[in-house]
């Protein structure tokens, strides 16, 4: 037996041996919960996760919330950093403070000496939180060794001694988790009651929890100065049990990491009997507590690496599987083997808090079939990278909204956001972001996927360094491997019809020409657009399109230009302010190169413009645009100033602030609500501005809704354009999950990403989408929808599509596989679409993806079959490339450009239709043979 | 009609045969024939009393129109009056003025003051949707619904527009496929009805063999005529109970007056599973359990899984006390719920009130005879969409026959409710006390 192996026995015969709690698996609760994470270089303040998290709540129920940091700052506590870095910090949470002397006497002195005692201070009276219904604990913080003694008595048991020399610290390790646990055991999971339990016990790790919500245990606790490298932070939303306890919130800790998850597992018995046979046994009644614990075995004792780790949480399966390198799938299957009974099945997301001596962890990883909405984001400045794992965007951006007004060192976007493929070979689902110290105390930020791939800004056309673009342009081709085709015109194709696009809804059509700005303005959502084939249409001669300005701005030039925008629009001046509006939209939308600008900082930037302009015209209404001013503002369009004779409004705007009015996540004082009651009253064209995650914008507007338009700008929320029926929504910038659920007609535009479930059961409707779709686009979608997808997809694209035939009025996809790369440049990705499940079960439809190098393959189709592209499907594509072309100034040429030429479209393009020839139905028979 | 006693080896691979390819292709051979009239759990007598109560509005005096024979469920459970003299419950009532004052409506909203329905008893019709039935069975259904005071379902296959006239009293069911739902189908609805899972079919999606996929089924669902519809087993939407309360927020934006239900089957934790509905905002959670008859989904899934609905509803009864939220929920049992004593017992175990599908299946002239399934399928023109069969079902025909079966049905449940001695059938929920279980067939526990 390898000392490792010995190791492990020993470890297990002396977990079984210990006391445990007789758990009750029964009543185990399970539920959803709202999760955020984040790593940065810089400590953060608890406060800055006070408002994020508040925008969450809907995803909680307040009856469980904690959070994990690590990475601490040793003077708030009282300590010494070697005292941090040495010492085990011991949170223990009295639910009964009571107990307290008891515990320090009989138990803590006698398993650990104690170097310093801070008592975690809490609020006065916790009854000042609004909705909080139990006591939080009293937590009181131990910095502790292990009694040299007991140690040496517990190491005694480890045989052969002589083979444990590299194993030492790790049965320092196992002494302080067996320890604790017999503390939990007699102290709260026992026959004894819930009096007390240990809520961290890792090295620089501080875990904190009660019933009521994450921001709650930041309020309650006092950590609003409270810093960190690493924080995670969690709501619950448990279904059951009537008494809440602590105990049972997130995170959960093993020794060395803290674990939080939404979502729950088939598989608990399993997992709990895979765990027992390992001698653990849950404590708390919650099934995440088990994917702690099975996290801990894999990692601290059984001492594997992360990547192997990550594969007993979320296998590699199927046609991912096989793409692996061959060494891979032998360790991988070994994984497999052994721990499938260990790895949770069903929807789960984790966010893992890990403190080792080396670097500081956050840990997002997502379950094989991606059933969690997840996303991960990065910023990277000269002298900070802060990284993000979250279960929506918005908390993301609120997150960044928080510091850039406290520390000038940040600003209000990301420069990049992402989700993962769950159990894929591409990035296997996970990401590792590491915060890691230097000898002098410089701190860097690495993220790699599950593989150790890095993961840079690179594909975005960024590097860290903004003075050095130019030396890291170099750098990006060769990192990412991709085809970086520099394109004269691929950037600029279309664009003055795109804008035409954009707000054509302050004055009436065309009145805007040539005023300020002079863009040139189209009623048309781009459908009669005039644009030639990849022609350049006057935008590199137009002085007045930002987007040609951009490349020679200084950040001075662009707060200049942006001023005078404001100044613009201040003015009670529809034809003015319309001008704005493009102009706005032009640089929200892109994509352009920004030259010497960050484009993160540059949307930031014009975050805080267009909340000015809207402020400027809520000081002075016009005919064209009012701010909406909240309940009892009960205008309609027309009531403000008529406009000059010669002007006709007949389309005015009216301006929701979502952040301004406090509105409504989802209910009745929803910005939703507050959309279809404003309509109800005539309004027909909106402008949603300062969203936080505020969902359903665009439900209810019910049928013949074709007039409507809504421009929605900021972090919208989940369902956005659901149900349409003919209105005209554009988001300016990313959407979050859901959008479009059974959307019949109308048209949806995303100058960004979208995220899980993308029009879901849609019946019909255009709808493009600049960027990527996460997991499931188009499922069980019918009738007519037809879509562009400029990106990719995560994976079960179209499953059970039945939209009828493409070239008969029917429904189809173009998935063009392409990514804008933060220059105003369209590069291809490796693969037009990775995942192993395209258009599976599909009975009507198409798809027809951009595949030059036919790396599509059949064994990703299930009953769905490539078939001949003709004329005839150019025909129904090109028209939805042209309006694509429009919108994002991706040109129809660019798109047919493969190996440096112009190609046929059938030499770029792929059909997949519906493979089986359908089986002859009885009662069709009949009713065809009877003329029904 | 039985089997041999003794199934043939023959027999055996016939049917295993049909278990991979499914009934339709039966080959109506001596021994494999289907049952005329009735199974076990639907008996010759409860199918023929379903017909007389629909023509004469009162049970027959000499069928069993109470329990089946299946030896399980229901027909294990008897009211403790019925061991004492004068236990035949079709002797005549003392008094039809004094039956006639007993209450038996429900209110659905607990909750909340918003909308406020009163059924005038305690059932209404379970989701049956366009392709599994006609449209003229719907409208009969939704005729019978609006004048009798109840409500009834639309299923998962879209909203007939014969339908509209009738849509105070037709709730809208979103269910995974998404099949027909729109804005207007949720705004019509007094009731939304999420349909996570059919108890008859747990951890499957709705089917649609592509036999009744006709062409005009397949326009309202705006699907592929003649293909086979299998909507998925989850809602891609909603994996996690956060998932589940934004659904609900959803069509609560859509329609903000409608009352909420929740339908789920009945795995091993309904229980958490009905308390995680009630926080993310239903007013009605319903149960369906195992017993309950579908036209379209595999044998091995209608006669293996889920738990028996009189389990779960006790169970979920009992959890909701232990929640402190008992009376903020209605709480609804469906899944072979046949009779007037199955709707009295489902309550005295814990429900509110019942969702009857079947029973009005059977009081429009159904047999049972399981052919449901296909397009010519059904000899009364039920389960159809065939233009010539479904003419065999009138709506104002199926209405009336419908309304005799409520009126007998409200009969009954007096009678059951004057004979413990209520006034009102709000009184017996949750009475398990005046139930006792039937240890052998014929004997008392």
């Amino acid at each position: 037996m390898s000392p490792q192996d010995a190791f492990i026995a020993r470890v297990t015969a002396l977990r079984n041996a210990r006391p445990q709690a007789a758990p009750d698996r029964e009543s185990a609760a399970e539920g959803g919960c709202g999760v955020i994470g984040l790593a940065s270089t810089v400590p953060i303040a608890g406060r800055h996760l006070v408002t994020p998290l508040a925008q969450m709540r809907n995803r909680g129920n307040g009856k469980g919330g904690g959070i994990a940091a690590v990475g601490l700052d040793p003077t708030a506590m009282g300590v010494s950093a070697e005292m941090l870095a040495d010492d085990y910090l011991l949170a223990v949470a009295y639910v009964d403070p009571s107990v307290r002397d008891e515990v320090e006497r009989t138990w803590l002195h006698a398993a650990y000496c104690v170097d310093h005692v801070w008592d975690v201070p809490r609020m006065a009276d916790w009854r000042e939180l609004p909705g909080v219904e139990v006591a939080p604990p009293e937590v009181v913080v131990y910095f502790v060794r292990p009694r040299s003694d007991r140690l040496a008595a517990f190491w005694a048991q480890f045989a052969p001694q002589s083979g444990l020399g590299p194993h030492a610290k790790r049965v320092e390790d196992e002494y302080v988790h067996q320890t604790n646990h017999r503390f939990n055991v007699d102290y709260y999971a026992g026959a004894n009651g819930t009096r007390a339990f240990v809520l961290s016990q890792g090295k620089d790790l501080l875990v904190l929890k009660m019933v009521g919500y994450a921001e709650d245990v930041i309020r309650y606790y006092r950590l609003d100065e409270f810093t960190a490298h690493v924080w995670i932070g969690h709501h619950r939303y448990p279904t059951k049990g009537r008494v809440w306890h602590p105990g049972g919130a997130h995170p959960f800790v093993g020794l060395n990491e803290a674990l939080v998850h939404n979502g729950d597992f088939a598989n608990y018995q399993a997992m709990c009997d895979y765990l027992a046979q390992r001698g653990l046994k849950p404590l708390f009644q919650t099934d995440t507590e088990v994917a702690a614990q099975v996290y801990d075995l894999h990692r601290r004792t059984y001492g594997y690496p992360l990547e192997y780790v990550i594969e007993s949480l979320a296998p590699t399966t199927e046609r991912d599987f096989v793409q692996l390198p061959a060494d891979k799938q032998a360790a991988y299957a070994a994984i497999q083997a052994t721990h499938i009974h260990g790895s949770p099945d069903g929807p789960w997301f984790f966010i893992i808090a890990e403190s080792l001596r080396e670097a500081w962890r956050l840990i997002g990883i997502t379950d094989t079939s991606m059933l969690r909405p997840q996303v991960f984001a990065l910023q990277e400045g000269p002298t900070h990278q802060i990284a993000f794992a979250a279960s929506e965007k918005q908390v993301i951006d609120a997150v960044l909204d928080d510091l850039s007004a406290a520390d000038d060192r940040f600003w209000g976007r990301a420069d990049r956001y992402w989700a993962a493929r769950g159990g894929s070979h591409t990035d296997g689902g996970a990401f590792v972001f590491e915060v890691t110290r230097d000898a002098s105390g410089g701190k860097a930020l690495r993220c790699t996927d599950k593989f150790g791939r890095a993961v840079t800004l690179a594909d975005v056309g960024i590097g860290v360094d903004e003075a050095a673009v130019e030396g890291v342009l170099v750098d990006i081709s060769a990192v990412a491997g991709v085809l970086v085709e520099r394109d004269q015109h691929g950037g600029a194709n279309g664009h003055a019809n795109g804008l035409a696009n954009g707000h054509a809804n302050g004055a009436s059509n065309g009145h805007s020409n040539g005023h300020s700005n002079g863009f040139a303005m189209e009623t048309t959502n781009g459908t009669t657009n005039g644009t030639t084939n990849g022609q350049s249409n006057g935008r590199a001669s137009d002085p007045a399109d930002p987007r040609t300005l951009v490349a020679t701005w200084t950040p001075a030039g662009a707060d200049a230009y942006l001023d005078a925008l404001v100044a613009a629009a201040s003015p009670a001046d529809p034809t003015a302010r319309t001008a704005v509006f493009a102009a706005l939209d032009a640089l929200f939308d892109g994509p352009y190169d920004p030259g010497a600008l960050r484009a993160s900082r540059l949307l930031a930037r014009l975050d805080d413009t267009l909340a000015r302009v809207v402020e400027a015209i809520a000081s002075a209404h016009c005919a064209g645009y009012r701010v909406w001013a909240g309940p009892g503002d009960d205008a309609r369009p027309g009531d403000d100033a008529r406009p000059a004779p010669n002007e006709s409004i007949d389309r005015p705007t009216l301006i929701i602030d979502a952040a301004g009015l406090h509105l409504d996540v989802e209910g009745p004082a929803s910005v939703a609500r507050v959309l279809v009651e404003r309509a109800a009253l005539g309004w027909r064209r909106f402008v949603v501005v300062g969203c936080s995650g505020h969902r359903f914008i665009g439900a209810g507007f019910g049928a013949e809704s074709g007039d409507v338009r809504i421009d929605v700008y900021g972090a919208s929320g989940d369902y956005l354009a659901s149900g349409i029926d003919g209105a005209t929504i554009v988001v300016h910038g990313s959407a979050q999950d859901q959008l479009a659920q059974i959307m019949k007609r109308g048209t949806l535009v995303v100058h960004g990403d979208v995220g899980q479930a993308f029009m879901y059961g849609a019946k019909g409707g255009h709808a493009f989408v600049r960027g990527d779709a996460a997991g499931r686009p188009l499922i069980n979608a019918v009738g007519r929808p037809r879509v562009v997808i400029n990106g990719t997809c995560l994976d079960y694209l179209a499953e059970s599509f039945m939209a009828g035939d493409p070239l008969r009025d029917g429904g189809f996809v173009v998935l063009n596989g392409l990514r804008s790369d933060g220059r105003g440049r369209w590069t291809e990705l490796e693969t037009p679409y990775g995942g192993g499940n395209l258009f599976s079960l599909a009975s009507g439809g198409a798809i027809y993806v951009r595949d030059p190098h036919g790396r599509v393959t059949d064994d990703q189709l299930n009953g769905g079959a490539f078939q001949p592209f003709t004329a005839a499907d150019w025909a129904v594509v090109e028209p939805m490339l042209r309006r694509n072309e429009a919108l994002f100034g991706l040109g129809v040429d660019r798109l047919l450009t493969h190996a440096g030429m112009v190609q046929p479209p059938e030499s770029v393009y792929r059909k997949i239709a519906p493979g089986q020839v359908k089986a002859l139905q009885a009662e069709e028979a009949w009713v065809a043979h009877a003329g029904h | 009609m039985a089997l041999k006693a003794e199934p043939t080896p023959t027999l055996i691979g016939k049917v295993t045969h049909y278990l991979h390819d499914g009934f339709h292709a039966r080959s109506h051979g001596l021994y494999e024939a289907p049952p005329a009239l009735g199974d076990a759990r639907w008996t010759a007598d409860l199918l023929m009393a379903g017909w007389y109560q629909a023509e004469h509005g009162r049970p027959p005096a000499h069928l069993e129109h109470r329990i089946g024979a299946s030896g399980g469920g229901f027909d294990r459970l008897a009211f403790r009056f019925e061991d004492g003299p004068g236990a035949d419950a079709s002797a005549a009532a003392a008094d039809e003025d004094a039956l006639a004052a007993i209450d038996t409506t429900i209110p659905l909203n607990r909750r909340d003051g918003g909308r406020q329905i009163v059924l005038t008893a305690p059932w209404y019709g379970g989701g049956m949707s366009f392709g599994s039935v006609s449209e003229n069975v719907m409208v009969s259904r939704a005729r019978a619904a609006a004048a009798w005071g109840t409500l009834t379902c639309t299923g998962e296959g879209g909203y007939p527009p014969g339908l509209v006239p009738f849509k105070e009293n037709v709730i809208t069911q979103v269910a995974t496929g998404l099949f027909g739902v729109r804005e207007e189908t949720i705004q019509h609805a007094p009731v939304i009805e999420l349909k996570y899972a059919q108890g008859a079919k747990p951890g499957l999606g709705g089917h649609l063999l592509g036999d009744k996929s006709t062409t005009a089924v397949a326009n309202i669902r705006e699907s592929v005529p003649w293909v086979s519809l299998f909507s998925p087993f989850p809602f891609h939407s909603v994996y996690s109970v956060e998932d589940h309360k934004k659904h609900i927020d959803w069509l609560r934006t859509v329609n903000p007056t409608a009352l909420i239900s929740v339908k789920v089957s009945t795995p091993a934790d309904v229980d958490m599973v009905a308390v995680g509905s009630y926080y993310a905002g239903a007013h009605i959670i319903h149960l369906d359990g195992s017993y309950g008859g579908t036209g379209a989904a595999p044998e091995i899934a209608k006669k293996n899984i889920a738990m028996p609905i009189e389990f779960a509803v006790p169970k979920v009864h009992r959890h909701l006390e232990a929640e402190g939220i008992r009376d903020q929920v209605t709480l609804i049992a469906s899944g072979g719920v046949r009779t007037a004593y199955d709707i009295a017992k489902a309550i005295a175990l814990g429900a509110d009130g019942c969702v009857i599908g079947t029973a009005e299946l059977v009081a429009m002239g159904c047999t049972r005879c399981s052919n449901c399934e296909r397009g010519r399928g059904c000899t009364y023109g039920l389960t159809t969409t065939d233009p010539e069969l479904q003419a065999f079902v009138q709506p104002d025909w199926g209405a009336m026959r419908l309304l005799n079966l409520y009126e007998s049905l409200q009969w009954q449940l007096r009678d059951i409710l004057h004979r413990l001695g209520m006034q009102s059938v709000r009184e017996l929920r949750g009475r398990r006390d005046a139930l006792r279980y039937i240890a052998e067939r014929g004997g008392a526990m």
